[in-house]
């Protein structure tokens, strides 16, 4: 049977796209390969890892368990529309400074996850902090210093806010 | 091979530890980080070559059957699909996987005509897209004649005929069956007052990074030369092995690496995706990606954890604890590609910290219906702490003494190092009783005993768990063989290099020959280097020879990449400086001996004023090569290359009663926990946790406790989540993410409040040792030991793990009848 | 892991789901959140040869008081669900229960209409709605029925929804919303599905239990009522002593499943102590 194709056009940190894609491709494949941005990973693709969280119209999602199809007309942000290393987000810089990574492989969906958090309340409670990185598995820090990374964030956040 | 002196060889080394650094020592933030942080790292999947394809292997459903048909033709004729491969055409094109067994057991990279485990390739397909070539994979006819499946140790141990899965060895499942006395056991347990007897259970977890293994390949049909990008390590060690099995001279492979998202030893050597890849990619005229998927990765990495029985007998005598004799089943899977190692792993440390005098291994490894062990973070120890660990605290029980001061007795004091124990590893250096008093005092052990007592009268179960145990750093090559009845290829090389260059602005180039896992290569070698060169980090970039430009590297691995790292840095960095001074001296018409590096300057000592930036020596140095003297060591340009050699290690005994110093850089730790078993449900939770490691002098306090509390996170996962569980079939039960339990944040302790003790090595750069691994070798014992603690009123025993909630419970349930039935 | 092809439809109304569904409805399934269906083609486990995407479908996301009842839309996300307040006044049994559902992505793209037509034995809200003789208003093209709670979950991921029929909407009486509940859960890891989870409310009437009701996760092959502790409950005064002899009834009535993760005879242990801490807590209020 011949591929079918749909048509989406998706906003991604800030840049429109406009593809045609089979409806089966999963979000995080297209995000990767078909745009090109491979900031988020992959892991499981069953849903428990993690890897692939993103912002899904200002709200974290699991990309592997979505369609790329379901994104049209959607807001995306990815770690690309962070930072970059001479102008790094505030979560960018918490991580870097409290050591809240090593392999780096589930950083860009610790920083998303922790950036829906702050956006949404700068002034978390530690079980909202543990709540946001429950939702994503590490492998190799022991998440303490993650945990320490969003309490500095949303520290600075707040202080500089005031 | 020539009977060993057992004298221990003199240090080499070249950098003395002292009390202060300018760069050693310091937290500083990792320069891997800004790539990683903002998403532009490049891991395996995110390489991308033009015209390139995509594969997909088909698992075996069954755990033991022969490959009666294998019928692709409509797997071929789908639309996508560019070719399809059988095991036995994979055979015609790439031979056996390496082993390092002996004699090896054969691997294929497809399964040819039996498979051996569950998830085990069968097929593979490459198409246009991933998608496609998982289509093609259920339009494959596979039909199967089923054989006996092997699925218990010992049964298999016994099986013959058709139940044995590698025929061609001989008619059994028994890899290895050998018996080594170490020190006067007999005398030991003839003498002894009191003997401990425990059975104890150690089942299969494993790394499960969260990226799998993945390679892409490329065939270049014009030079008949193989590129392989891959996340793997040791291909500047042994990646030429890889050629031998593709058919090809070592020159017509390179090895790239890629950032690997954790490892933890399953990515050690990744040649099974390799050989798939590269095999697929000259077969198909197009660069293929195999990336393995989540399940691939659990029922096929070849790299599970050690599965063991242990039947273990301790000797005590006088409250000293004096010889430990274990018998070992050890369940290794279908394939062999470690042989024992792990066990010569284990015989570095296991008489633990203590004073042990005499050892006794038993071991059988069986062959079984299961995907074969590798490395995983421990590779045999964390097994043996365990063990130990667990006797140590059933001595306690039984004859009545206390869990601190049994240890304390039975240490290795300090004014006793190096130490030689029973089996011929010598210990470098080492303070247990200043770890252990760091420890009780992080905790408040005090504090917590009286807390205990109080929960008791409460009707809580608190515990409080204690491990001292050993983390020793820094293979040898020997473990691998020293085993062995025939050792095969006996090698005895495990060297680490680099090479620098400094060009012609004074900036430092670093080449390693090992990839990034998670560890922090490109900041230890950051840091070592401005050390050695007095030169601000900023100025030194860090990069990765592919193995064509590698020089020998056994890469990380052992824990002993810091310490490697850094005596190849040291000794390329010695070069270098002394260039560099002779360049600055005839610059500045000095003589060398009054000159010194600073702030990036060669000047002359105490004369402020005098001195040449780098920059400047360096522009000199690569570029006016006629106005320097005419000395043909005088070459244009600034660069050095050394190769560090294991810095102490000597050959085993003809009669392995010795096995010689090889794995010497020995760090120790003590692990506290608390916890508190909920003894109707059967779970548990941290209520505390104190780790304190001694790995001599700290490169960066910080990555080496993200290390602990990463392994001990990892060591938790073993003790209460984490298990490859095989039912009688063979069929993995725990084949995703759903039922193979990675501990989250929730499971894991408030805080992991980590101590470092510095006891310096005498053989190593600045006194370093290794610390990649301890954390998880320490956790089981102490969560284990925590757990016994906890129900001690109950009077369960802890032989086995992973303590899950069900496993408590029912543990507790019995208890309880128990004393229902025959109250105290 | 990738999924099988499939062909995509995106309806813009309600009709146009049920026009949908009901062409083929044995090869068709609805995409709502996707949080339970996805990874299961992923894994390919199922291959429906279409797929409805409801989301674009308005109305269907509602939460609201309505008279003497709670309206939750099939459609709305679990993270909506549980941070409304009106379902924390109304029904707060939901809210707490939700502290033990997944993790956050997931409750973010997830719909409780997905959750509950899926049916998961292990999983929470099914149990939380019969304990809150909650309502299930069921669509089709020939119409709209409503199917108690009590009524609706038949067996393992097996529902009364027929073939072309679609959850739209969750009522629930504020009666039941109303009265003293508990939530107690034991999982391996936070977040996980349940070993067992147990769901109470009771009503207190002249010092007595009225209206009792115990719902469980991981007692039986689906969400169900243990009546045997019910009637033991009813009535009867509430202290400890009762609701160690309603804890040890439900054990022994409760027929649970095993698995890899839990035996039959740890799971009845479970229902025995969640539903003993679950009563206490209601109690405690």
């Amino acid at each position: 049977m011949p591929i079918a194709s749909e048509s989406v056009r998706v906003t991604v940190n800030g840049t429109m796209y406009e593809r045609n894609v089979e409806p089966r491709l999963l979000l995080s494949d297209f995000l990767r390969h078909e745009l090109g941005l491979t900031g988020t990973h992959v892991g499981c693709e069953h849903g428990v890892c993690g890897m692939c969280t993103i912002l899904l119209d200002g709200r974290t999602a699991r990309s592997c368990l979505a369609f790329a199809v379901q994104a049209d007309g959607c807001q995306i942000r990815t770690v690309e529309g962070l930072g970059t290393a001479d102008a790094l987000h505030a979560i960018q810089e918490a991580f870097w400074e409290m050591h809240g990574l090593q392999c780096g492989y589930c950083t860009p969906a610790m920083l998303m996850a922790a950036v829906e958090l702050i956006e949404a309340n700068p002034n978390p409670s530690r079980e909202e902090i543990l709540e946001t990185v429950g939702g994503i598995l590490c492998r190799c820090t022991g998440y303490q210093t993650i945990v320490e990374a969003v309490e500095l964030a949303a520290r600075r956040t707040r202080e500089r806010a005031q | 091979m020539t009977d060993v002196s057992n004298r221990i060889p003199r240090s080499r080394q070249k950098e003395a530890p002292r009390d202060a650094y300018r760069w050693i020592g310091r937290s500083m933030k990792r320069v891997e980080d800004p790539r990683l942080l903002t998403g532009h790292g490049t891991y395996a999947d995110d390489i991308h070559l033009s015209g390139m394809a995509h594969a997909a292997v088909l698992r075996s459903p069954h755990a033991h059957a022969r490959i009666k048909s294998i019928n692709t033709s409509k797997a071929k004729a789908l639309p996508g699909v560019i070719l399809v491969m059988t095991g036995a055409e994979a055979a015609e094109q790439a031979g056996p996987l390496p082993c390092f067994a002996n004699p090896p057991v054969k691997q294929m990279c497809i399964a040819v005509d039996r498979v051996r485990h569950v998830g085990e390739p069968v097929a593979a397909v490459v198409a246009e897209s991933r998608y496609i070539a998982e289509d093609a994979l259920e339009l494959i006819d596979v039909t199967w004649e089923p054989l006996p499946v092997m699925a218990d140790p010992e049964a298999a141990s016994r099986a013959t005929g058709d139940g044995v899965l590698h025929p061609d060895r001989g008619d059994t499942n028994i890899a290895f069956r050998r018996s080594f006395d170490f020190g006067p056991v007999d005398e030991d347990f003839a003498q002894a007052d009191h003997i401990i007897r425990r059975k104890l259970r150690w089942p299969r977890s494993g790394a499960q990074p969260m990226e799998t293994v993945g390679a892409v390949a490329e065939y270049n049909p014009g030079t008949g030369k193989f590129t392989i990008y891959a996340n793997t390590s040791m291909y500047n060690y042994v990646g030429w092995l890889v050629a031998v099995s593709l058919g090809v001279p070592a020159h017509r492979l390179n090895i790239v690496p890629t950032l690997a998202g954790g490892s933890f030893g399953s990515k050690i050597f990744t040649h099974r995706v390799m050989v798939i890849a590269a095999t697929l990619a000259r077969a198909s005229g197009r660069p293929v990606k195999y990336i393995e998927d989540r399940i691939d990765n659990i029922t096929a990495c070849d790299a599970h954890g050690c599965d063991r029985i242990y039947d273990v007998e301790l000797a005590v005598k006088e409250g000293l604890m004096t010889g430990l004799k274990c018998r070992v089943i050890d369940d290794y899977g279908a394939y062999f590609q470690f042989g024992v190692g792990h066990h010569g792993n284990s015989l570095s440390q296991i008489t633990g910290p203590y004073r042990l005098r005499s050892v006794r291994l038993d071991l059988t490894a069986v062959l079984t219906n299961k995907c074969q062990q590798g490395a995983y973070r421990g590779f045999g120890s964390d097994v043996s702490n365990f063990v130990l660990e667990r006797m140590v605290d059933t001595a306690i029980a039984e004859l009545n003494d206390d869990p601190i001061e049994f240890r304390r007795r039975n240490f290795i004091q300090p004014d006793q190092f190096p130490y030689l124990i029973p089996t011929g590893n010598m210990y470098d250096s080492g303070n247990y009783p200043a770890v252990l008093d760091r420890a009780l005092g992080l905790l408040d052990y005090a504090g917590w005993r009286k807390k205990q007592a109080e929960a008791r009268q409460n009707g809580r179960y608190i515990g409080i768990g204690v491990a001292t145990c050993q983390e020793r750093s820094v293979f040898s090559a020997t473990e691998f063989w020293m085993l062995n009845e025939e050792p095969g290829f006996a090698l005895t090389s495990s060297p680490e290099s680099v090479s620098l260059k400094m060009d012609p602005t004074g900036k430092v180039y670093v080449a390693l020959q090992a990839p990034f896992w998670g560890n922090s290569p490109e900041t230890v070698a950051t840091q070592v280097l401005a050390e050695q060169l007095q030169i601000d980090p900023q100025d030194i970039i860090v990069t990765y020879s592919d193995s064509d430009h590698g020089l020998n590297g056994t890469g990380p691995g052992g824990s002993r990449f810091t310490v490697m790292l850094a005596g190849a840095v040291v000794g390329a960095a010695h070069q270098l400086r002394e260039k560099l001074i002779r360049v600055a001296a005839h610059m500045m018409e000095a003589d060398t001996n009054d000159l010194e590096l600073r702030d990036g300057k060669v000047g002359v000592r105490g004369v402020p004023g005098m001195e040449k930036t780098f920059a400047e020596v360096a522009l000199h140095a690569h570029y006016f090569r006629l106005s320097m003297p005419d000395d043909p060591s005088l070459t244009s340009g600034l660069d050095a290359a050394h190769v560090y050699d294991h810095p102490v290690t000597t050959l085993p005994a003809d009669d392995r009663k010795d096995l010689g110093i090889f794995y010497p850089i020995m760090g120790h730790m003590c692990h506290l926990p608390v916890v508190e078993v909920d003894i109707e449900t059967g779970k548990v939770r941290f209520l505390a946790y104190a780790a304190v490691h001694d790995c001599g002098t700290l490169v960066n306090p910080m990555t080496l406790a993200g290390h602990v509390r990463g392994g001990v996170a990892q060591g938790i996962g073993t003790a209460l989540y984490e298990r490859y569980y095989y039912d009688q079939q063979g069929q993995l039960l725990t084949a995703s993410f759903m039922d193979y339990l990675i501990p989250t944040v929730h499971e894991l302790p408030d805080e992991i409040v980590v101590g470092h003790v510095e006891t310096p090595s005498p053989f190593t750069e600045y006194g370093i040792k290794g610390g990649g691994e301890g954390g998880r070798m320490g956790a089981p014992p102490a969560v284990a030991s925590a757990v016994e603690d906890a129900l001690r009123p109950l009077g369960v025993k802890i032989d086995v793990l992973p303590l899950t909630p069900r496993y408590l419970r029912t543990s507790i349930r019995e208890a309880q009848r128990r004393q229902v039935a025959a109250p105290a | 892991m990738k999924p099988p092809p499939f062909e995509y439809v995106r309806p813009v109304d309600l009709d146009g789901v049920l026009g949908a569904l009901a062409q083929n409805s044995g090869e068709t399934k609805i995409l709502a959140g996707g949080q339970s269906l996805v990874p299961m083609m992923n894994l390919r486990l199922v291959a429906p040869k279409r797929l409805v995407d409801i989301n674009r479908v308005p109305g269907l996301d509602r939460i609201a008081r309505d008279g003497d009842r709670l309206l939750i839309g099939a459609l709305a996300r679990h993270t909506d669900v549980l941070t409304s307040p009106v379902v924390r006044e109304y029904a707060p049994l939901v809210v707490a229960a939700y502290r033990h559902v997944a993790h956050r992505p997931i409750r973010n793209r997830g719909t409780i209409g997905g959750n509950l037509a899926h049916a998961d034995p292990a999983s929470e809200l099914p149990a939380v709605m019969l304990a809150l003789d909650a309502e299930f208003v069921l669509r089709s093209l020939a119409g709209e029925r409503q199917v108690a709670a009590e009524r609706f979950f038949l067996g393992t991921f097996e529902t009364a929804a027929r073939a072309a029929e679609v959850l739209t909407a969750i009522h629930i009486p504020l009666a039941a919303g109303s009265r003293r509940w508990g939530f107690e859960e034991t999982s391996q890891r936070q977040g996980d599905f349940a070993l067992v989870a147990v769901a109470v409310t009771f009503a207190v009437d002249g010092g007595r239990c009225a209206n009792p009701r115990l719902a469980y996760a991981g007692a039986a092959d689906r969400a169900v009522r243990i009546a045997a502790a019910e009637a033991a409950l009813e009535g009867q005064s509430p202290d400890q002593t009762l609701f160690e002899q309603v804890a040890a009834k439900a054990a022994e009535a409760a027929d649970p499943p095993e698995d890899l993760h839990a035996d039959a005879a740890y799971r009845r242990d479970l229902v025995r102590a969640l539903t003993r801490r679950a009563l206490s807590a209601a109690a405690r209020g």
